[in-house]
Protein backbone atom coordinates (compact mmCIF):
# COMPACT_ATOMS: atom_id res chain seq x y z
CA UNK A 1 0.00 0.00 0.00
CA UNK A 2 2.65 2.17 0.99
CA UNK A 3 3.86 4.41 -2.69
CA UNK A 4 7.12 5.76 -0.66
CA UNK A 5 9.13 3.92 -3.32
CA UNK A 6 7.61 5.62 -5.75
CA UNK A 7 10.14 7.76 -8.14
CA UNK A 8 10.12 11.29 -6.33
CA UNK A 9 12.42 14.12 -6.61
CA UNK A 10 10.25 16.68 -4.19
CA UNK A 11 10.87 17.83 -0.87
CA UNK A 12 6.83 18.34 -0.31
CA UNK A 13 4.67 16.27 -2.83
CA UNK A 14 0.88 16.12 -2.96
CA UNK A 15 -0.72 14.16 -5.15
CA UNK A 16 -4.58 14.06 -5.92
CA UNK A 17 -5.39 14.94 -2.44
CA UNK A 18 -8.83 15.49 -0.57
CA UNK A 19 -9.78 17.02 2.59
CA UNK A 20 -13.66 17.84 4.43
CA UNK A 21 -14.51 19.44 7.29
CA UNK A 22 -17.87 17.82 7.30
CA UNK A 23 -19.63 17.97 4.46
CA UNK A 24 -16.98 20.60 2.88
CA UNK A 25 -14.30 19.69 0.36
CA UNK A 26 -11.32 22.09 1.50
CA UNK A 27 -9.02 20.38 -0.41
CA UNK A 28 -9.92 19.47 -3.39
CA UNK A 29 -7.34 17.05 -5.48
CA UNK A 30 -4.34 18.73 -4.82
CA UNK A 31 -1.12 17.48 -6.75
CA UNK A 32 1.68 19.94 -5.74
CA UNK A 33 5.52 19.24 -5.94
CA UNK A 34 7.78 21.37 -3.83
CA UNK A 35 11.48 20.70 -4.93
CA UNK A 36 14.43 21.14 -1.96
CA UNK A 37 15.43 24.71 -2.32
CA UNK A 38 12.37 26.25 -3.38
CA UNK A 39 10.01 28.51 -2.20
CA UNK A 40 7.03 28.46 -3.29
CA UNK A 41 3.93 31.30 -2.74
CA UNK A 42 0.06 30.06 -1.86
CA UNK A 43 -2.18 32.38 -1.71
CA UNK A 44 -6.02 33.10 -2.52
CA UNK A 45 -8.94 34.55 -1.15
CA UNK A 46 -9.86 33.67 2.18
CA UNK A 47 -10.65 30.26 3.17
CA UNK A 48 -9.79 29.06 -0.10
CA UNK A 49 -7.98 26.05 1.71
CA UNK A 50 -4.73 27.48 1.59
CA UNK A 51 -4.04 27.48 5.43
CA UNK A 52 -5.09 23.89 5.41
CA UNK A 53 -2.89 23.24 2.25
CA UNK A 54 0.38 23.74 5.03
CA UNK A 55 -0.93 22.67 8.02
CA UNK A 56 -1.53 19.41 6.32
CA UNK A 57 2.22 19.19 5.50
CA UNK A 58 3.35 18.84 9.46
CA UNK A 59 0.46 16.97 10.30
CA UNK A 60 -1.39 19.47 12.07
CA UNK A 61 -4.37 18.32 9.56
CA UNK A 62 -4.93 15.09 8.49
CA UNK A 63 -5.68 14.23 4.66
CA UNK A 64 -8.85 12.21 3.72
CA UNK A 65 -7.39 10.45 0.87
CA UNK A 66 -4.58 10.79 -1.56
CA UNK A 67 -0.63 11.02 -0.96
CA UNK A 68 1.32 13.44 1.19
CA UNK A 69 4.84 12.08 0.72
CA UNK A 70 6.98 14.74 3.01
CA UNK A 71 11.07 14.49 2.95
CA UNK A 72 10.48 10.66 1.74
CA UNK A 73 7.80 10.08 4.06
CA UNK A 74 4.29 9.36 3.14
CA UNK A 75 1.25 10.97 5.94
CA UNK A 76 -0.73 8.73 7.33
CA UNK A 77 1.49 5.64 6.99
CA UNK A 78 2.00 3.82 10.09
CA UNK A 79 5.35 3.30 8.88
CA UNK A 80 5.77 7.36 9.48
CA UNK A 81 6.97 8.94 12.74
CA UNK A 82 5.21 11.67 13.01
CA UNK A 83 6.85 13.59 16.16
CA UNK A 84 10.00 12.99 14.38
CA UNK A 85 8.99 14.19 10.92
CA UNK A 86 7.76 17.33 12.70
CA UNK A 87 11.30 18.00 13.93
CA UNK A 88 12.32 18.29 10.54
CA UNK A 89 9.48 20.77 9.91
CA UNK A 90 9.15 24.71 10.83
CA UNK A 91 6.00 26.23 11.23
CA UNK A 92 5.29 29.91 11.86
CA UNK A 93 1.81 30.75 13.09
CA UNK A 94 -0.10 33.78 12.47
CA UNK A 95 -0.62 34.48 15.79
CA UNK A 96 3.73 33.49 16.52
CA UNK A 97 2.09 31.31 19.59
CA UNK A 98 4.91 32.09 21.54
CA UNK A 99 5.17 30.21 24.82
CA UNK A 100 4.07 33.12 27.03
CA UNK A 101 5.36 31.61 30.34
CA UNK A 102 9.43 31.50 28.53
CA UNK A 103 11.94 33.95 27.71
CA UNK A 104 12.69 34.73 24.10
CA UNK A 105 15.66 32.39 24.94
CA UNK A 106 14.26 29.37 26.60
CA UNK A 107 11.19 29.65 23.45
CA UNK A 108 14.04 28.99 20.85
CA UNK A 109 16.13 26.43 23.24
CA UNK A 110 13.04 24.31 24.57
CA UNK A 111 12.99 21.60 21.56
CA UNK A 112 16.77 21.80 20.78
CA UNK A 113 17.01 20.68 24.72
CA UNK A 114 14.26 18.40 25.10
CA UNK A 115 13.85 16.90 21.73
CA UNK A 116 17.24 16.86 19.86
CA UNK A 117 18.74 16.15 23.27
CA UNK A 118 21.43 19.16 22.62
CA UNK A 119 23.27 20.15 26.28
CA UNK A 120 21.98 23.35 27.00
CA UNK A 121 24.91 25.25 26.94
CA UNK A 122 25.54 23.92 23.53
CA UNK A 123 21.69 24.62 22.61
CA UNK A 124 21.63 28.27 24.58
CA UNK A 125 24.85 29.64 22.93
CA UNK A 126 23.29 28.38 19.43
CA UNK A 127 19.93 29.94 20.56
CA UNK A 128 21.63 33.54 21.23
CA UNK A 129 23.40 33.38 17.69
CA UNK A 130 19.48 32.82 15.98
CA UNK A 131 18.24 35.41 18.55
CA UNK A 132 20.69 37.78 16.93
CA UNK A 133 20.40 36.76 13.63
CA UNK A 134 16.93 37.48 13.80
CA UNK A 135 17.86 41.36 15.35
CA UNK A 136 17.05 40.68 18.50
CA UNK A 137 20.27 39.90 20.74
CA UNK A 138 19.36 42.20 23.09
CA UNK A 139 15.86 40.74 24.05
CA UNK A 140 16.81 37.26 24.68
CA UNK A 141 16.02 37.16 28.02
CA UNK A 142 12.62 38.79 27.37
CA UNK A 143 9.05 37.36 27.88
CA UNK A 144 6.86 37.06 25.08
CA UNK A 145 4.32 40.00 26.48
CA UNK A 146 7.10 42.50 26.06
CA UNK A 147 7.90 42.00 22.86
CA UNK A 148 6.25 43.61 19.70
CA UNK A 149 4.40 41.61 17.49
CA UNK A 150 7.26 42.13 14.76
CA UNK A 151 9.31 41.00 17.61
CA UNK A 152 7.43 37.98 18.64
CA UNK A 153 7.11 36.44 14.70
CA UNK A 154 10.89 36.89 14.71
CA UNK A 155 11.17 34.79 17.68
CA UNK A 156 9.21 32.25 16.07
CA UNK A 157 11.39 32.05 13.33
CA UNK A 158 14.45 31.88 15.26
CA UNK A 159 12.02 28.77 17.42
CA UNK A 160 11.96 27.06 14.04
CA UNK A 161 15.49 28.01 13.11
CA UNK A 162 16.88 26.60 16.00
CA UNK A 163 15.79 22.79 15.37
CA UNK A 164 17.67 23.04 11.75
CA UNK A 165 15.12 22.16 9.95
CA UNK A 166 14.89 21.20 6.59
CA UNK A 167 11.24 22.84 5.63
CA UNK A 168 9.66 25.90 7.11
CA UNK A 169 5.81 26.87 6.41
CA UNK A 170 4.82 29.55 7.25
CA UNK A 171 0.95 30.43 8.01
CA UNK A 172 0.34 34.44 6.99
CA UNK A 173 3.01 35.43 9.14
CA UNK A 174 2.63 39.19 8.85
CA UNK A 175 -1.52 39.35 8.51
CA UNK A 176 -1.40 39.80 12.62
CA UNK A 177 1.26 42.58 12.32
CA UNK A 178 1.31 46.33 12.18
CA UNK A 179 2.27 47.64 8.71
CA UNK A 180 5.55 48.90 10.03
CA UNK A 181 6.54 45.74 11.52
CA UNK A 182 5.63 43.61 8.36
CA UNK A 183 8.80 44.50 6.76
CA UNK A 184 11.38 43.08 9.42
CA UNK A 185 9.34 39.96 9.16
CA UNK A 186 9.66 39.68 5.53
CA UNK A 187 13.35 40.74 6.24
CA UNK A 188 14.17 37.27 8.49
CA UNK A 189 12.19 35.80 6.12
CA UNK A 190 14.41 36.51 2.79
CA UNK A 191 17.44 35.49 4.33
CA UNK A 192 16.34 32.06 5.29
CA UNK A 193 15.16 31.71 2.01
CA UNK A 194 18.31 32.70 0.42
CA UNK A 195 20.33 30.35 2.69
CA UNK A 196 18.17 27.57 0.45
CA UNK A 197 15.36 26.56 2.57
CA UNK A 198 13.07 24.84 1.11
CA UNK A 199 9.44 27.30 2.11
CA UNK A 200 5.63 27.24 1.38
CA UNK A 201 4.23 30.46 2.37
CA UNK A 202 0.73 31.82 2.67
CA UNK A 203 0.88 35.17 2.36
CA UNK A 204 0.02 38.30 0.06
CA UNK A 205 3.11 39.95 0.36
CA UNK A 206 3.69 40.68 -3.24
CA UNK A 207 6.94 42.14 -2.83
CA UNK A 208 8.45 39.12 -1.07
CA UNK A 209 6.86 36.38 -3.58
CA UNK A 210 8.25 38.40 -6.30
CA UNK A 211 11.94 38.90 -4.34
CA UNK A 212 12.46 35.55 -3.36
CA UNK A 213 9.51 33.33 -4.69
CA UNK A 214 10.37 30.74 -7.64
CA UNK A 215 6.40 30.08 -7.91
CA UNK A 216 3.01 31.25 -6.64
CA UNK A 217 -0.01 28.83 -6.69
CA UNK A 218 -3.12 30.75 -6.26
CA UNK A 219 -6.04 28.79 -4.72
CA UNK A 220 -9.85 29.12 -4.65
CA UNK A 221 -12.29 26.77 -3.16
CA UNK A 222 -10.19 24.05 -2.21
CA UNK A 223 -8.35 23.83 -5.16
CA UNK A 224 -5.04 25.26 -6.77
CA UNK A 225 -6.45 27.22 -10.01
CA UNK A 226 -3.06 28.69 -11.06
CA UNK A 227 0.92 28.39 -10.56
CA UNK A 228 3.27 30.30 -12.17
CA UNK A 229 6.21 31.93 -11.81
CA UNK A 230 5.53 35.30 -9.57
CA UNK A 231 6.36 37.44 -12.90
CA UNK A 232 3.93 35.29 -14.80
CA UNK A 233 1.50 35.24 -11.92
CA UNK A 234 1.37 38.82 -10.79
CA UNK A 235 1.89 40.62 -14.22
CA UNK A 236 -0.25 38.13 -16.58
CA UNK A 237 -2.75 36.15 -14.51
CA UNK A 238 -4.76 33.15 -16.58
CA UNK A 239 -7.69 32.82 -14.86
CA UNK A 240 -10.74 35.15 -14.22
CA UNK A 241 -10.74 33.73 -10.47
CA UNK A 242 -6.88 35.19 -10.16
CA UNK A 243 -7.30 38.61 -11.89
CA UNK A 244 -10.15 39.28 -10.10
CA UNK A 245 -8.46 38.18 -6.77
CA UNK A 246 -5.15 40.62 -8.12
CA UNK A 247 -7.10 43.53 -9.01
CA UNK A 248 -8.82 43.14 -4.70
CA UNK A 249 -5.21 42.80 -2.82
CA UNK A 250 -3.10 45.25 -5.45
CA UNK A 251 -6.06 48.02 -5.89
CA UNK A 252 -4.59 50.14 -2.75
CA UNK B 1 -21.70 28.38 85.99
CA UNK B 2 -19.75 29.85 82.81
CA UNK B 3 -15.99 29.62 84.81
CA UNK B 4 -16.58 26.09 85.62
CA UNK B 5 -17.39 25.27 82.29
CA UNK B 6 -14.09 27.06 80.82
CA UNK B 7 -12.42 25.29 83.87
CA UNK B 8 -13.71 21.77 82.67
CA UNK B 9 -13.06 22.80 78.83
CA UNK B 10 -9.61 23.90 79.52
CA UNK B 11 -9.19 20.16 81.05
CA UNK B 12 -10.40 18.72 77.81
CA UNK B 13 -7.54 20.75 76.09
CA UNK B 14 -5.09 17.10 75.23
CA UNK B 15 -8.03 16.12 73.36
CA UNK B 16 -8.87 18.97 71.30
CA UNK B 17 -5.40 18.92 70.39
CA UNK B 18 -5.35 15.27 69.19
CA UNK B 19 -8.56 15.76 67.71
CA UNK B 20 -6.78 18.83 65.68
CA UNK B 21 -3.91 16.63 64.83
CA UNK B 22 -6.39 14.20 63.37
CA UNK B 23 -8.37 16.33 61.37
CA UNK B 24 -4.76 17.95 59.78
CA UNK B 25 -3.25 14.53 58.97
CA UNK B 26 -6.41 13.47 57.57
CA UNK B 27 -6.55 16.45 55.52
CA UNK B 28 -2.69 16.56 54.86
CA UNK B 29 -2.52 13.22 53.36
CA UNK B 30 -5.72 13.13 51.88
CA UNK B 31 -5.00 16.31 50.27
CA UNK B 32 -1.68 15.52 49.00
CA UNK B 33 -2.89 12.17 47.59
CA UNK B 34 -5.87 13.50 46.29
CA UNK B 35 -4.06 16.53 44.51
CA UNK B 36 -1.44 13.53 42.70
CA UNK B 37 -4.48 11.63 41.58
CA UNK B 38 -6.46 14.90 40.63
CA UNK B 39 -4.10 15.51 38.19
CA UNK B 40 -3.25 12.27 36.74
CA UNK B 41 -7.14 12.14 36.32
CA UNK B 42 -7.19 15.63 34.78
CA UNK B 43 -4.60 15.39 32.40
CA UNK B 44 -6.05 11.79 31.41
CA UNK B 45 -9.15 13.30 31.10
CA UNK B 46 -8.25 16.03 28.29
CA UNK B 47 -6.26 12.91 26.56
CA UNK B 48 -7.12 11.60 23.57
CA UNK B 49 -8.43 8.62 24.45
CA UNK B 50 -12.55 8.41 24.53
CA UNK B 51 -13.29 5.60 26.54
CA UNK B 52 -10.81 6.75 29.47
CA UNK B 53 -11.71 10.54 29.55
CA UNK B 54 -15.64 9.27 29.52
CA UNK B 55 -15.19 6.65 32.39
CA UNK B 56 -13.11 9.41 34.07
CA UNK B 57 -16.26 12.29 33.62
CA UNK B 58 -18.95 9.64 34.82
CA UNK B 59 -16.63 8.99 38.14
CA UNK B 60 -16.16 12.46 38.94
CA UNK B 61 -20.07 13.15 38.32
CA UNK B 62 -20.84 10.63 40.10
CA UNK B 63 -18.70 11.45 43.32
CA UNK B 64 -19.82 15.37 42.84
CA UNK B 65 -23.62 14.26 42.38
CA UNK B 66 -23.56 12.37 45.76
CA UNK B 67 -23.30 13.87 49.92
CA UNK B 68 -19.67 12.50 50.74
CA UNK B 69 -21.36 11.10 54.09
CA UNK B 70 -23.27 8.53 51.68
CA UNK B 71 -19.82 7.80 50.18
CA UNK B 72 -17.87 7.60 53.77
CA UNK B 73 -20.54 5.02 54.55
CA UNK B 74 -20.14 3.17 51.94
CA UNK B 75 -16.43 2.51 51.97
CA UNK B 76 -16.67 1.97 55.60
CA UNK B 77 -19.58 -0.01 56.22
CA UNK B 78 -20.03 -1.94 52.66
CA UNK B 79 -16.71 -2.96 51.99
CA UNK B 80 -16.12 -5.00 54.43
CA UNK B 81 -19.52 -6.95 53.12
CA UNK B 82 -17.34 -7.67 50.44
CA UNK B 83 -14.37 -9.05 52.60
CA UNK B 84 -12.06 -5.67 52.25
CA UNK B 85 -11.94 -5.06 56.42
CA UNK B 86 -10.56 -1.30 56.63
CA UNK B 87 -10.27 0.36 59.38
CA UNK B 88 -11.86 4.13 60.37
CA UNK B 89 -8.47 6.10 59.16
CA UNK B 90 -7.93 4.22 56.00
CA UNK B 91 -11.47 4.55 55.24
CA UNK B 92 -11.60 8.45 56.20
CA UNK B 93 -8.03 8.58 53.75
CA UNK B 94 -9.56 6.92 51.17
CA UNK B 95 -12.97 8.77 51.15
CA UNK B 96 -11.53 12.10 51.66
CA UNK B 97 -8.75 11.31 49.20
CA UNK B 98 -11.08 10.19 46.13
CA UNK B 99 -13.21 13.16 46.72
CA UNK B 100 -10.47 15.65 46.89
CA UNK B 101 -9.33 13.91 43.39
CA UNK B 102 -12.36 14.37 41.81
CA UNK B 103 -12.94 17.86 42.96
CA UNK B 104 -8.85 18.42 41.74
CA UNK B 105 -9.46 16.66 38.46
CA UNK B 106 -12.34 19.17 37.08
CA UNK B 107 -10.32 22.46 38.18
CA UNK B 108 -6.98 21.00 36.08
CA UNK B 109 -9.07 19.94 33.46
CA UNK B 110 -10.56 23.46 33.17
CA UNK B 111 -7.11 24.93 33.54
CA UNK B 112 -6.10 22.75 30.61
CA UNK B 113 -8.53 23.31 28.63
CA UNK B 114 -7.89 27.39 28.94
CA UNK B 115 -4.53 27.00 26.92
CA UNK B 116 -4.85 27.88 24.00
CA UNK B 117 -4.82 25.69 21.20
CA UNK B 118 -2.01 27.37 19.21
CA UNK B 119 0.10 26.68 22.10
CA UNK B 120 -0.61 23.00 21.91
CA UNK B 121 0.18 23.04 18.01
CA UNK B 122 3.24 25.30 18.26
CA UNK B 123 4.30 22.68 20.43
CA UNK B 124 3.67 19.56 18.10
CA UNK B 125 4.84 20.97 15.47
CA UNK B 126 8.49 21.91 17.16
CA UNK B 127 8.40 18.07 17.68
CA UNK B 128 7.68 17.62 21.02
CA UNK B 129 6.31 14.41 22.64
CA UNK B 130 2.84 14.12 24.45
CA UNK B 131 4.45 14.07 28.25
CA UNK B 132 6.94 16.98 26.25
CA UNK B 133 4.09 19.11 25.70
CA UNK B 134 2.07 18.73 28.54
CA UNK B 135 5.21 19.68 30.92
CA UNK B 136 6.95 21.62 29.06
CA UNK B 137 3.94 24.28 27.67
CA UNK B 138 0.25 23.31 28.56
CA UNK B 139 0.71 22.46 32.81
CA UNK B 140 2.91 25.17 33.38
CA UNK B 141 0.48 27.92 31.84
CA UNK B 142 -3.09 26.20 32.76
CA UNK B 143 -1.44 26.23 36.48
CA UNK B 144 -2.38 30.04 36.56
CA UNK B 145 -6.00 29.17 36.37
CA UNK B 146 -5.48 26.11 38.39
CA UNK B 147 -3.43 27.54 41.46
CA UNK B 148 -6.31 30.37 43.12
CA UNK B 149 -9.12 27.59 42.54
CA UNK B 150 -7.24 24.79 43.86
CA UNK B 151 -5.68 26.49 47.47
CA UNK B 152 -9.77 27.72 47.68
CA UNK B 153 -10.50 23.65 46.89
CA UNK B 154 -8.37 22.51 49.88
CA UNK B 155 -10.20 24.68 52.25
CA UNK B 156 -13.50 23.32 51.09
CA UNK B 157 -11.76 19.92 51.81
CA UNK B 158 -10.43 20.31 55.01
CA UNK B 159 -14.19 21.27 56.41
CA UNK B 160 -15.49 18.34 55.08
CA UNK B 161 -13.17 16.31 56.31
CA UNK B 162 -15.19 16.86 59.27
CA UNK B 163 -17.55 14.41 58.11
CA UNK B 164 -15.11 11.81 58.99
CA UNK B 165 -16.34 11.96 62.42
CA UNK B 166 -19.89 9.73 61.44
CA UNK B 167 -17.75 6.81 61.61
CA UNK B 168 -15.98 7.36 64.55
CA UNK B 169 -12.84 9.17 63.57
CA UNK B 170 -11.62 11.43 66.37
CA UNK B 171 -11.09 14.82 64.31
CA UNK B 172 -11.88 17.67 65.97
CA UNK B 173 -15.57 17.73 65.43
CA UNK B 174 -16.04 14.24 67.04
CA UNK B 175 -13.72 16.22 69.96
CA UNK B 176 -16.17 18.32 69.91
CA UNK B 177 -19.21 15.71 70.24
CA UNK B 178 -17.68 14.38 72.75
CA UNK B 179 -16.61 17.65 75.30
CA UNK B 180 -19.88 18.84 74.92
CA UNK B 181 -21.38 15.29 76.73
CA UNK B 182 -19.36 16.55 79.58
CA UNK B 183 -19.39 20.29 79.32
CA UNK B 184 -23.20 20.96 78.41
CA UNK B 185 -22.35 24.46 76.11
CA UNK B 186 -22.74 23.50 72.71
CA UNK B 187 -22.93 27.06 71.69
CA UNK B 188 -19.00 27.51 73.29
CA UNK B 189 -17.46 24.06 72.54
CA UNK B 190 -18.44 24.34 68.68
CA UNK B 191 -17.60 27.77 68.73
CA UNK B 192 -14.09 26.44 69.72
CA UNK B 193 -13.91 23.84 67.29
CA UNK B 194 -14.95 26.68 64.63
CA UNK B 195 -11.67 28.23 65.86
CA UNK B 196 -10.08 25.11 65.46
CA UNK B 197 -11.10 25.13 61.69
CA UNK B 198 -10.25 28.84 60.75
CA UNK B 199 -7.20 28.75 62.20
CA UNK B 200 -6.16 25.67 59.94
CA UNK B 201 -7.92 26.80 56.89
CA UNK B 202 -7.16 31.01 57.02
CA UNK B 203 -3.40 30.57 55.87
CA UNK B 204 -4.97 29.07 52.77
CA UNK B 205 -7.11 31.39 52.28
CA UNK B 206 -4.23 34.56 52.45
CA UNK B 207 -2.80 31.90 50.34
CA UNK B 208 -4.80 31.76 47.53
CA UNK B 209 -5.82 35.34 47.10
CA UNK B 210 -2.14 36.65 47.06
CA UNK B 211 -1.66 33.40 44.40
CA UNK B 212 -4.62 35.25 42.69
CA UNK B 213 -2.93 38.70 42.87
CA UNK B 214 0.62 37.39 41.48
CA UNK B 215 -0.75 35.23 38.77
CA UNK B 216 -2.54 38.95 37.45
CA UNK B 217 0.63 40.52 37.55
CA UNK B 218 3.42 37.84 36.07
CA UNK B 219 4.69 37.33 32.91
CA UNK B 220 3.22 35.62 30.49
CA UNK B 221 -0.02 36.77 30.04
CA UNK B 222 -1.39 34.94 26.82
CA UNK B 223 -2.61 38.17 24.69
CA UNK B 224 -3.72 38.20 20.93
Amino acid sequence: MTKTGLAKTGMIDFRDVNKWFGTLNVLKNITLSVEPREVVVVCGPSGSGKSTLIRCVNGLEAIKDGDLVVDGQRLGDPATNMTQLRTEIGFVFQSFNLYPHKTALENVTLAPIHVRKIPRAEAEKAGRELLAKVGLADKVNAYPAQLSGGQQQRVAIARCLGMRPKIMLFDEPTSALDPEMISEVLDVMVAVAEEGMTMMVVTHEMGFARKVAQRVVFMDAGAIVESGTPDEFFSHPKTDRSRAFLSKILRH
Amino acid sequence: MIWQQLQSLAGSYPLALRGLGMTVMLSLISLVLGTLLGFGLGILRTGGNRLISGLIGAWVDLIRGTPFLVQIFLIFFILPEFGIELDAFTAGIIALTNLAACFICEIVVAGIRSVPTGQVEAALASGLSRLQRMRQVVLPQAMRIVLPPLVGQYVLLIKDSSVVSAIGLTDLTRVGWLVVQRVPNGLLVFFLVGVGYFIVCYPLIMLARRLEQRMGAAHGEVQL
